[in-house]
Parts: structure tokens; sequence; C-alpha cells
């Protein structure tokens, strides 16, 4: 189990996550593509986090026809400058669900199961797509950068945490 | 191109017609953005002596470069238009969501041209803009009207809205998103109301290009981290605005009692610590990791505020030393959309003329009642309302106590009394919309920790002219306030715009071209001449107690000061920019 969770209590709602999740995706910033989102209300300013599960959810890749949705294992460095999770060490090894487009048919039986409705169509290509921790240097967390917010951290298993770094 | 997306959104409301255009790229490249092109575009648009509330009259809404990109605090927009308030130009910055969406949306700017013939929801929907009928939404206040519109149009859309006061043509109504957040100063409402505009809705799916993305973002993650991320900017997270209060009590520039002294002495019930208290967490505009809002929870009263000029001219300049009465004050020029700054002193002047014995408006200073209810009353046009919302100055000149008024071009003064801070009174005089702080923070150098001295008018011209030009060029990206950001790291982040690099003369040229494109128009829209109320630099005006008591200004240093400054502007002595300071600064359009 790895994946990206986001704070509703320390998130301001800056939406930097998915700013920097899309300019990596995408090749341009464009968040109504993000693989991950904050939900804001302006004006009560409740917030709600909207991450992918990974392993620990797998429901899309259940629900999958075409067996397109595989498990990657990945090494995570997410050091950063301000990141919360220094005792993670620098790397560590972790598993993550990635769309193999050549396979994915777009079909969609995976968008309606996503409890966090994370997985979504890509807006032009025929394909789901999805958080893959940016197969190991996750961009929504290097940019929650504000050492008194750090709202979107990693969250790894005590075997991820273990694991012998470098390896993969 | 890069970070722009080269197209403006032009709606003639008079004809329902809809119209995309090419972005002016030589005037981009000239003005950057935000403050500087939307000069460009409004000395261009804008017939001289235009009526501020009639359809000749343009409101336009232009974002920066880096809006809709990771860039902290880019996210703000400026909107403009000939101010309904004070009949100067006008540029009115609010953060929030609204530019970055209006970017994906595919937009640089939105222009509304002409007058609607019924109530109307500009709704943009990507490629797809529709202007529908409003009447449902009219009279709602900005919360109510958020939420519905959320719930009729996209959950994801954002909204540049009037309250009732704009829809009343409040001089000072302003534009609201996300609630909180205000295109405060000028009266852009007053102007939206008259166009028969209730709000603009936008959702924006497409995206904003930057060339490479990776190499960005790396750069992106340096630039936080060594220029944003530090003690210099991060006040403004821990604290924000209300940092600045006990700075500016304590210089004895805190204008009380419709500025009739320097210091509140129940400024510890208002200042951050009090806020502090109450805070449930802290807000951000979007693409910003600074995150300076506050969101307070006192009782049942809920939301975002009250920042730094709120708590100086809606709390102690009306005497009011209690956070949560405050609050609810602020919370409801929030929803009504009306400016705090302009609400505030209009109302600390009707207790003012309550106390004296001028007029009886039922109010007087530290009153929680009538100052609660007197928002509601003015946005809605009752009772003492109606009188209160023709502003300080015609208030004051109806009951014969001209003086009364502190206005600068008809705009309510804000939190800084240049008896406590002197350069502040030609930052007043000389602002291109009127009594603003904003446009120069000589305040900054004088009591915000600077260490020029506070009570001497020596050299403050060229500060003034310093700031005015720095600020000016910052308004282009649209950099906020509270990233303390110097040219170099402006250069840093343009150099990713265009291919050629801004040298650190350029970019404060752009600031000075700027600045001289505000005077042409307001010579043209014949703007009344530059000063400030008596009562700020007279012997009279002077403190009789305080750590800025028996200071004044006086006169006659106040006119050379003034003098100074447009020789160093090189403007004649009217203040009028010389043909050779136009050529000098590329600047092709004319009085």
């Amino acid at each position: 189990m790895t994946h990206v969770m986001i704070s509703s209590k320390r998130c301001t709602g800056c939406h930097m996550c998915e700013y920097a999740c899309s300019a990596q995706h995408e090749g341009a910033y464009r968040p109504s593509t993000a693989r991950l989102f904050a939900d804001v209300n302006p004006t009560t300013a409740e917030i709600k986090g909207h991450t992918c599960l990974q392993t620990s959810c797998a429901k899309c890749q259940a629900a999958c026809p075409e067996g397109a949705i595989v498990t990657k294992d990945i090494t995570m460095a997410i050091g950063g400058e301000f990141s919360a999770k220094r005792n993670l060490g620098d790397t560590f090894q972790g598993t993550v669900l990635v769309v193999d487009e050549a396979t994915c048919t777009g079909c969609g039986e995976c968008y309606g199961v996503c409890p966090t409705a994370v997985i979504r169509a890509h807006p032009e290509r025929n394909t789901a797509v999805k958080c893959d921790l940016c197969l190991g240097d996750p961009q929504c967390i290097a940019f929650c950068q504000n050492p008194h917010v750090l709202a979107v951290d990693v969250k790894a298993d005590r075997a991820g945490r273990s694991a012998s770094p470098g390896g993969a | 191109m890069d970070f722009y997306q080269g197209r403006v959104l032009r709606i003639d409301l008079t004809e329902g017609s809809v119209a995309v255009v090419p972005l002016n790229m030589e005037w981009a490249r000239q003005y950057i953005g935000g403050k500087g092109l939307l000069f460009r575009y409004l000395l261009n648009e804008v017939p001289p002596s235009a009526a501020p509330l009639s359809p000749d009259n343009p409101l336009m809404f232009f974002t920066g470069p880096f809006a809709g990109t990771g860039v902290t605090t880019c996210s703000r927009l400026v909107v403009g238009c000939k101010s309904p308030a004070t009949g100067t130009i006008l540029d009115s910055y609010v953060g929030g969501s609204f530019a970055p969406e209006l970017k994906f949306a595919g937009y640089d700017a939105l222009i509304l041209t002409g007058t609607a013939s019924q109530p109307t929801l500009v709704w943009i929907n990507d490629d797809v803009v529709e202007l529908r009928q409003a009447d449902k939404y009219m009279g709602m206040g900005i919360a109510q009207l958020e939420e519905t519109l959320r719930r009729d149009l996209d959950t994801n859309a954002k909204f540049m809205s009037n309250g009732p006061a704009g829809e009343r043509l409040l001089p000072w109504a302003c534009l609201s998103t996300d609630q909180y957040h205000k295109a405060g100063r000028g009266g852009a409402g007053a102007l939206m109301g008259a166009k028969n505009v209730k709000s603009i809705a936008v959702r924006g799916t497409g995206s904003v290009s930057v060339g490479d993305a990776q190499a960005f973002l790396a750069d992106l993650r340096r630039i936080h981290k060594d220029y944003i991320l530090t003690p210099a900017n991060l006040w403004a997270h821990e604290e924000g605005t209300l940092a600045l209060v006990d700075m500016v009590q304590v210089a004895g520039a805190m204008p009380t009692r419709n500025w009739s002294q320097g210091q509140f002495e129940g400024n510890d019930n208002i200042n951050s610590r009090a806020y502090m208290k109450v805070r449930l967490k802290k807000r951000a505009c979007s693409q910003c990791a600074i995150g300076c809002r506050n969101f307070h929870v006192i009782g049942d009263a809920r939301g975002e505020g009250p920042e730094f000029e709120t708590v100086a001219i809606c709390g102690a300049n009306c005497g009011i030393g209690d956070a949560e009465t405050l609050f609810r004050f602020n919370l409801a020029c929030d929803d009504l959309g009306m400016d705090t700054i302009s609400t505030g002193g209009v109302v600390a002047q009707a207790m003012d003329m309550t106390e004296r014995g001028i007029h009886d408006f039922g109010m007087r200073f530290g009153d929680a009642e009538g100052y609660l209810a007197a928002p509601a009353l003015i946005a809605r046009g009752d009772g003492i309302g109606a009188e209160l919302a023709l502003g300080a100055r015609e208030l004051a000149a109806r009951y014969g106590h001209p003086e009364i008024a502190m206005q600068v071009k008809n705009l309510e003064l804000p939190g800084y009394d240049p008896r406590g801070t002197f350069g502040m009174s030609l930052a007043y005089a000389t602002a291109d919309r009127g009594g603003c702080h904003q446009r120069s923070y000589v305040q900054a150098d004088e009591i915000l920790g600077g260490s020029l001295p506070p009570d001497s008018l020596d050299g403050k011209a060229a500060v003034n002219i310093h700031w005015q030009n720095f600020t000016s060029v910052k308004y282009t990206g649209i950099w906020c306030e509270f990233w303390a950001l110097e040219l170099e790291e402006m250069r840093q982040l343009l150099r990713h715009v265009w291919d050629d690099d801004f040298s650190d003369d350029e970019l404060m040229r752009i600031g000075e071209r700027a600045w001289n494109l505000s005077r042409l128009f307001n010579i043209r829209q014949a703007v009344e001449a530059d000063t400030v109320p008596a009562r700020l630099i007279e012997p009279g005006g002077a403190f009789s107690s305080g750590p800025s008591a028996g200071r004044y200004i006086g006169a006659d240093r106040f006119a050379r000061g003034l003098a100074e400054y447009y020789e160093l502007r090189g403007w004649d002595a009217s203040g009028t920019p010389t043909e050779a300071k136009l050529d000098a600064l590329g600047i092709d359009a004319r009085v």
C-alpha cells in the first residue's frame, strides 16, 4: 500500500497539487485532468480531498474487463525540501495501479466504481487516466511546499518502509 | 504562444453578441499583462468624458501570463473601467480562482460593452458563451448566489458577481468571487449593475501551456523554495494582513474615530492576536503556496476576514473595539457586495456627524447596533442608508461640512493616516485611482519595518515614484502583495514567457509606462487635481496626543513635494506628461 492523501484539516484549498499533477502528466497546466483533486467550498471552507488509494482499493482493477489496470512496483523518492515524511528515508518501495493505455479501450467500466472519483476519461485520448504517483516522484507532494501546510502527503505501509532503498 | 491564450472574449450586451478576437501581442510584449495591458485597452476604448455608468464605459477583466500555471500568487485578476466612484482609471485586483478558470476556458481577457436590456447571467462554458435571463438571481447575496449558480450550472464553475449593493448602483459596490474575494475599490460593481449583469460564470477545462513543462516544474520548485517559502513571505501565512494592525497602531497612524486620533484604545481586541484565538483555518487563493487568508468562527458567524484595512477603517475608525461585532460587519459587507473601506469610512463619518451635532444619523462611535444595521441600509437604500449611499464627500457637502470627509478624488481613504506616515500624503494625492494605499508602499519604508523617517517629506517624491513604478510592473504579472519579490524573480519567471530577456531597467520602464498611461487617461477624463484633505496636512489637524502628536506636513511643504513629484516624473507643472517623456517611454498615445 502506497498512496497520496490530502488532509482536509491542513489543506488551504490552493489546488497547487492539481496544477502540478496536470503539468506533469499532460505537459501543460490543465487541472480538469488532474489525477487528484480537492473539493473546496469557498463559503464554508470545507475541503474534501480525492486521491487514489492504489492497491489498497483496486476496485477499478477488479472492474476492468480488459485487464488494462496493472500493478507496478515503484521506488518512491519524495524527500522534498519540506516533506513531513522524512522518517521514510530518501527512497522506499511501493506499488501503484497504472493504466496500460495500449490495452485500455476506454469502455468506462472503472469510472463508476471508483470511490473517490479519480479515475476518469482523458478528454482527448480514448482511455482512462489515473494517478501513478508520478512513478516515484509525486509532483502533488513536491508542490505542497508551504512548511506550515504540507497537506498532501504519502501514506506507506510497514513493508514499504522497511524495503531496502534503491531496489525495484 | 505559451502562457498567453492569445484570445480576448468580447461581449456586446446591447447587441447580445459574442466575439473572440486576438489579443494584441504587440501590447502584450510592451505591457506583459494585468495592469499594463488593461490600461492600454482602456485608454484605447473609453471615450473622453464618458459617463461612468453609461453603455460607453466598458468593463474589462484581464489576467496575467502566469494565471493558470503553478506560479504562486499569479491567480490574481484585474477588473478595470472608468471608475464610477472617482471618474479616474480603475484597476481593482482580486484573488480566488476566477482568473485561472478564465484562462482554462481559453481567454486572457473578457471585455463587456454596452448594456443588457434585462437582468443577465453571462455563462462562459469553455467555447460556449451564453447570455441567460437572471431574474431569479436578482436580490441574492453572494453566498446564496454562488451556491445556487453552482447547482444550476456546474459545481466547478467560478463566478464574478454583484451583490444587492451593485444591483442598486452603489458607487462603491465591489465584485465578488469565491465569496470573500473582492475587486473592492472604485465601484466596478456599480458599473456591472448598470450593465444589468448579475454574475459572470466561467468553467474552463482546457490548458495553459508553458513550453517544456518538466523544465518549468523543476524551475518553479526551486523558485518556490528559494524565493517564496521564506520568512520574508511566510509571515503572510502565519498572520496575514492582521499583522499590520499593531504596527500601524504603534506608529500612531491608525485612523481612529473618523480620523480624529492616531491610536485606538480598543486595538488589542481587534488585532491579530484577538483573531488568532477564533481562527478555524488558513485559506489560500488558487495557485498560491503562501495562503494568507484567515477563516474565523465566532458563535454562529463563520467566514474569512476581516483583513487589516477593514480592522482599521471599520474597526478603529468607527470606535468598534470588539472582534465579533467587526467580524459580523465585515461578513455583511461581503455578502452585500460592498467595499469595506468606503463603507467604514462613510459609517465613521455619519457617527462623527452625529457626535458633533451636524446631523443625527442615530449612530455614534462604538455603537454596535446602528453600526451593524448600516451595511444593509446602505446597500438597499433604506432609511439613513439612502443618504449614506451618497458617499463621504457628497454626504459631508450636503450638510455644509466638506472638511469632515476623508477622501481623495471621492475615494474614501484606507488605513494609514499620513500624520503618522508623511509619505502617504503624496501617495494618496497622486494614486491613479484616487485615495489608495496599494500604489506606493512608502508606509512600509516609514512605519512597517523600514528606516525612513515617518515625519519628513524630504525625498519622498522619489520614493513614491519608485514604488508606483515597481508596483505597476508587479501588477502586470499579476503578482500579489504577499510575495515580496524583486525584479530578479520577475525576470527569472518572464524568461519562460518571452525569448528575449528583460533587464531590470526595462521592467521598471514597463511600470512607468503603465503609470503614464493612467495619467493620460485621467487627464482625458478631466479628473480633479491631486490633493489630500486639509485636515491631514495643516497645523490645525495635528494630533494632541500619541506618538505622532503635534506633527503636521503643512500646505507649503506638501505643495513643494507635489511639484517635486511632477518634475521627477517628467511631467509639467500641471501634472501632464511631456512629449519627451512619452517618447522616451515609447508611448504612442497622446492626451
